[in-house]
């Protein structure tokens, strides 16, 4: 049994503010705040870009938020960035997601670079489809390619008295391989093999993982029982 | 005794607060659930709004208190800097 030794209202306060701490978890983003701010970009056309399409990724990030709960976006994690060793302005429109992805021992048990081959799969692959879907932010001539970036929880780090640690997959691809990709004019490894990446183990990075692209509707045919979204959304 | 009864006040607070939402054979069944997303199956969440089981209904903000409920700290992340120029 755990006592409390605390003499004064003082440390009653500070272990209150510990558990509310506890309690109130991880900020994520509300619709808007999942928009990269204006004033963030650097160059005229990536600003260019963000005023133009601001509505429209606005939009897709309510339909993230409404109709796909078991995701998040991260905060400002929405928009039009550029690879960081990138020499040119080339912009992506990039979604950086992160996934409740709990302990589980069969996730637990694939090497890493499975675990991002099953996260690509499952997440990576329908969120680049549903981006590739704003053919309006897509046709726009300052867009280079896509990106989306994945972070989920690395296994056997979310437990009590562990330091959780995050694994985070990036990826970019141009507009064109994309394209040829979903619509099964371009074979997975042709695909991967034309798409940058890279895998951090929190903050480190692993750099380029095998990565195995496979079929998985997950995503887009995941329902949470009892969910609905509210009133005058429209999922698809 | 001051000091026990404003720490039991507190705590107490905080506990109904957050009692208040689900019971907590409601929150074990939810946590049951949690090999739905990379593991191939798809395990539904369970959460029901009414206590007579009437009405079920589910909301973001119950998804997001479920995903709290298990967090055990802030996850070492990369930094976007480390991605991304803006």
């Amino acid at each position: 049994m755990h006592r409390f030794h605390s003499r004064t209202p003082a440390a009653g306060l500070v272990l209150a503010a510990a558990l509310l701490a506890a309690v109130a978890g991880p900020a994520f983003a509300t619709p808007e705040d999942a928009l990269m701010p204006l004033e963030k970009y650097t160059t005229p056309k990536a600003k260019g870009l963000a005023s133009a399409h601001r509505s429209r990724l606005l939009k897709f990030s309510e339909e993230i938020y409404n109709c796909l709960p078991w995701l998040s976006v991260a905060p400002g994690g929405l928009g039009f960035p550029k690879a960081k060793d990138s020499v040119t302005d080339d912009r992506y429109l990039s979604t950086w997601i992160y996934i409740d992805q709990r302990e589980d021992p069969a996730f637990a048990a694939l090497p890493q670079e499975r675990r991002v081959s099953a996260m690509f799969s499952r997440y990576g692959v329908d969120m680049l489809r549903r981006m590739a879907a704003l053919s309006d932010v897509i046709d726009d001539g300052d867009v280079t390619g896509l990106s989306v970036v994945l972070s989920w929880l690395k296994p056997g780090t979310s437990r009590p008295g562990k330091q959780p640690v995050n694994e985070t997959f990036a990826l970019f691809v141009d507009k064109a391989t994309l394209m040829d990709f979903l619509a099964k004019r371009v074979p997975p490894a042709e695909f991967t093999s034309r798409a940058k990446f890279i895998l951090f183990d929190g903050q480190d990075p692993v750099g380029r993982v095998p990565l195995e692209v496979w079929e998985d509707s997950f995503n887009s045919t995941f329902k949470v029982t009892n969910y609905e979204p509210p009133k005058g959304v429209q999922c698809q | 005794m001051r000091a026990w009864l404003s720490l039991a006040t507190v705590v107490g607070g905080i506990m109904m607060v957050t009692a208040a939402c689900a019971t907590s054979e409601e929150w074990a069944e939810w946590r049951s659930h949690n090999t739905h997303f990379a593991s191939g199956t798809h395990a539904g969440f369970s959460m029901r709004n009414n206590r007579d089981g009437s009405n079920p209904r589910v909301t973001r903000t119950d998804v997001e208190a479920a995903r709290q409920e298990s967090w055990w700290g802030k996850a070492i992340t990369v930094s976007p800097e480390q991605i991304f120029q803006n």
